[in-house]
């Protein structure tokens, strides 16, 4: 398929309540033209309200939605050009698969032979090939999932609205099916909003992730940005593994912020430059598992105990405990075998380490 | 399971069985009858045969009772299905409080006794005119059909994704076009077990036929009433029987729908 | 920024507008009919019955003083009571059975139910009066048995009538009462088991309390229909078995007295809206009502 001219979309001070319910505060959005952006949160942060709203199925109560220029906030879905994947698929029963596919290019008036081009490229292209004449009801869920996306991308759409796709299918099926959708989006990239609350399924798929809680966006960027560089704890819970240890920060010195750890002498410092918290008092210190080494000196080093040894093949993740009585995980590509029991010291790079705020 | 009494609980089930055999036993005693060789009723039949349905053909007065019938039933089938299908479909988009207000107000006519609804029929019917015709009788048989087209298709509506419509009109579907190709087959099965209630409904009535129908609209049941009043005939008999076999066939249509409506269901899942 | 707020009220208001119009034109066919089908002629109905030649309560006053309709009304509500207790009482072990039964026999049981359920009554009760004929199979399995020599008078008679009514209406009262014992969690009953109830003590403590909904609903709908019954009594009964519908009809058809058959039909409407909002109070009847 010919890579086609695609649309950014654009939210200005959009939001929306269900009675007391505040299910998207005004929120500003911008997705740039071809960008793969996922809506990530727990359930009830608003990002399926916020899809609704894009797709037209919900009016806004406040603000604008623009569309690759073009003000569509009091457009129907029908005149959007939205192509939309549903979680339940949403796939037509009574139709064939090829019936389904050919849904949108009918309405938009394509007949005869070049329906039948479109539909059976379409279906080539989620490798589905042959199976036009099919009944929905035939295939496996992995198959309705793709059936679904052809739909959705035959119609050349200027946006792509995915809730969930994957949510139906196993663990090993979601896998393939993630490299596939990410395999079609670099082929063709098309501007696409992706919701999901599997944080994996956004680090692998997106090019930018918005976090989203009680109908807000705390915090957009890059899958590294959003993992290396968390502005709050919530935020470095929900991606990934983390180490959090109660800190207290001290003072700036120089470009440098110097912080002592609850539970141990001495103080600490880390470079000062795009923390996340930086007044002096009660923060949060975040080491991910994988930044933490055993030490054999002193220097910049917390003494803790194994707790426990587990192996996950190539890694081996140690469990720690701190002086406070903090868990933690330590996680290496070869760790020297310790007995639980075994006190060692643990120790990090100062540049890999963020201050975060004490509260969430 | 020790619970009840395996004494008791053969007894009632015994019990049971009796009460479900005097349910079905007397329907069948006018098949029978209808295939009397005699000028008289006798069942069991001595000799079979099919002199009374010849009969019945014959007699120009049954069977236009049954075309009437017929024309009577189709009729309010057509009626009850578009009120009740539409009224169905509106009831979907009311807040859930409403609803029971709004559905209680169509059955209304079912709480009515039957004999008052129709002496205020006829009392009406005849001051406009449409007394004794099938338009006005099928009119009536409406009254009674609607609540269960709407009851039916919104079981059928309530079965509906409603992501389906979303899909269509996300697709650049208007909204008649989303009816038409998604909604309309996805309810399809809803509408047409309340067009076969309605049908069925309308082909057996008898009260509000005796007052409405006349001599104009004289359908089979006012026909087979007037006979059996006066005597019992075989011919009545085959009258009997094809209601029967109407009924019978329709409700073996619809369970079998239903059937394959639920295993449509099961699959897709 | 403001100007753009006012547009976008406005576009929410317009489009609420719009999808409430279109729910209301969805109603309108249903509305115009009723109003036009029902309401309308009921309440002409209901307006004929003030209209007696001495005064508007004529009507009434003449129904209420007469002793040939008040024996007629009590003869019909004696009916409908008689017929709802037996159909209730035979209901309920039926009800029993479905839920005990599986598989081809469930089905079997079920379709002897819902079979009598859609076919006409006329037929049902033309059924009823061949086989209680005179010289009827009934009276032929009789005399073989040789519980009785002579014919037995089975028809025109109340016998006739209160076979027929609770044939008819029997599966108005089963099917209620089927769907209250299916929604009984088995676990209460293994509950009382396991605390040492006999099986007596389990089904009068537990299991019929826990039915009495259906019963409740199944026991109204009888009630009700019976009450404004008219084919089964007039063919199945003699003289004297007189229901308020067939006394109504006589008053059309035969006497023209329309204001007693209009003021005969509220009293019988009334009737069966106070029995309405008393059970509902107790149960609730829209729910049993889908079951058909």
């Amino acid at each position: 398929m010919a890579v086609k001219e695609t649309h950014g979309v654009r939210f200005e001070q959009i939001c929306k309540s269900f009675g007391e319910v505040k299910a998207l505060r005004p929120l500003n959005l911008e997705i740039k033209p071809g960008e793969f952006l996922t809506l990530l949160g727990p359930s009830g942060s608003g990002k399926t309200t916020l899809l609704n709203i894009v797709a037209g199925f919900l009016d806004p109560d406040d603000g604008r939605l623009i569309l690759g220029g073009q003000d569509v906030t009091a457009l129907p879905p029908r005149a959007r050009n939205i192509g939309m994947v549903f979680q339940n698929y949403a796939l037509f029963p009574h139709m064939s698969v090829a019936e389904n596919v050919a849904y949108g290019l009918k309405v938009r008036g394509v007949k005869g032979m070049a329906l039948q081009r479109q539909v059976n490229e379409a279906l080539e292209m989620v490798q589905l090939g042959g199976y036009g004449e099919r009944a929905i009801d035939q295939l496996s869920g992995g198959q309705q999932q793709r059936v679904a996306l052809a739909r959705a991308m035959v119609i050349e759409p200027d946006l792509l609205l995915m809730d969930e796709p994957l949510g139906a299918l196993d663990r090993q099926l979601r896998k393939h099916v993630q490299l596939e959708i990410r395999r079609l989006h670099t082929k063709s990239p098309r501007t696409t909003i992706y919701v999901t609350h599997d944080q994996e399924e956004a680090l692998v798929m997106s090019d930018r992730v918005a976090i989203m809680r009680n109908g807000r966006i705390v915090q957009i960027g890059t899958p590294g940005e959003l993992y290396e560089k968390p502005d709050s704890a919530y935020i470095a819970r929900f991606l990934g593994e983390s180490n959090l240890l109660p800190v207290k920060v001290l003072g700036v010195e120089k470009d440098r912020i110097a912080y002592s750890i609850r539970g141990y002498e001495g103080t600490f410092s880390t470079p000062a430059k795009g923390q996340a918290e930086n007044t002096p008092g009660e923060a949060q210190l975040l080491i991910r598992p994988e930044a933490l080494r055993v030490s054999q000196t002193d220097g910049n080093s917390l003494r803790v105990v194994v707790e426990e040894v587990v192996y996950l093949g190539e890694l081996t993740a140690t469990k720690l405990r701190f002086a406070d009585g903090q868990e933690g995980w330590l996680r290496a590509m070869k760790s020297p075998a310790h007995q639980p029991g075994a006190v060692i010291r643990v120790t990090w790079a100062p540049e890999d380490t963020r201050l975060l705020p004490a509260k969430d | 399971m020790r619970r009840f009494k395996p004494s008791s609980q053969a007894l009632t089930q015994i019990a049971g069985a009796v009460v479900l055999a005097f349910l079905v036993m007397p329907i069948f005693a006018v098949v029978p009858a209808s295939f009397n060789q005699a000028s008289f009723i006798k069942i069991p039949p001595e000799e079979l045969s099919l002199q009374w349905y010849s009969a019945f053909i014959e007699d120009r007065g049954w069977m236009s009772s049954l075309f009437n019938s017929i024309r009577v039933a189709l009729l309010t089938t057509a009626i009850a299905l578009v009120i009740g299908t539409l009224a169905a479909l509106g009831v979907e988009r009311l807040p859930k409080r409403m609803r029971p207000f709004v559905i209680g107000a169509v059955l209304s006519p079912l709480i009515v006794p039957v004999i008052m609804i129709s002496i205020a029929l006829y009392y009406v019917t005849r001051s406009i005119g449409l007394y004794g015709t099938v338009t006005g009788l099928a009119l009536s048989h409406a009254l009674i059909c609607v609540p269960f087209v709407l009851l039916n298709v919104s079981v059928s509506l309530q079965r509906l994704d409603p992501n389906l419509a979303r899909a269509a009109s996300g697709l650049g579907a208007r909204p008649g076009y989303v009816f038409r190709t998604v909604t309309l087959p996805a309810i399809w099965p809803g509408v047409a077990s309340g067009g076969a209630f309605a049908f069925v409904l309308s082909f057996d009535e008898v009260v509000i036929s005796l007052f409405i129908a006349g001599y104009g609209a004289k359908t089979l049941p006012v026909k087979l009433w007037e006979q059996i009043r006066v005597e019992f005939t075989p011919v009545a008999a085959v009258g009997s029987t094809l209601i029967l076999t109407f009924t019978v066939v329709l409700f073996i249509l619809t369970r079998l729908s239903a059937r394959k409506r639920n295993s449509a269901a099961e699959g897709s899942q | 920024m403001t100007r753009v707020e006012t547009t976008h009220a406005w576009r929410g208001h317009d489009q609420r507008l719009g999808r409430a119009a279109m729910t209301f034109l969805l109603f309108l066919p249903a509305l115009i009919f009723l109003a036009v089908w029902f309401v309308w002629p009921l309440g002409q109905l209901i307006l004929l019955s003030f209209q007696g030649e001495d005064g508007a309560f004529a009507a009434y006053q003449e129904i209420l003083t007469s002793e040939v309709f008040r024996i007629v009304f009590f003869n019909t509500l004696k009916l409908a009571v008689l017929v709802t207790i037996i159909c209730t009482i035979l209901a309920y072990p039926a009800a029993w059975l479905l839920t005990r039964v599986k598989g081809f026999w469930f089905s079997i049981a079920l379709y002897c139910i819902l079979v009598p359920f859609w076919i006409s009554i006329l037929v049902r009760t033309f059924s009823w009066m061949l086989l209680l004929e005179r010289s009827g199979p009934v009276n032929n399995f009789l005399i073989t048995l040789g519980v009785t020599d002579q014919p037995l008078k089975l028809l025109f008679n109340d016998l006739g009538v209160y076979i027929g009514m609770v044939h008819v209406l029997l599966p108005y009262a089963v099917l209620p009462i089927y769907s209250s014992m299916l929604k009984i969690d088995q676990r209460l009953l293994l509950a009382s088991d396991s605390l040492g109830a006999s099986g007596r003590t389990t089904f009068f403590k537990i299991f019929l309390p826990l039915t009495l909904p259906g019963v409740t609903a199944g026991a109204t709908f009888v009630f009700l229909l019976a009450l404004g019954f008219y084919i089964t009594p007039a063919l199945l009964g003699g003289p004297h078995n007189l229901t308020a519908a067939m006394l109504i009809d006589s008053f059309v058809n035969e006497r023209l007295v329309w204001p007693l058959a209009a003021a005969a039909s509220v009293i019988l409407l009334v009737i069966v809206l106070v029995v309405l909002a008393v059970t509902s109070r107790f149960v609730s009847l829209g729910s049993s009502v889908v079951v058909k």
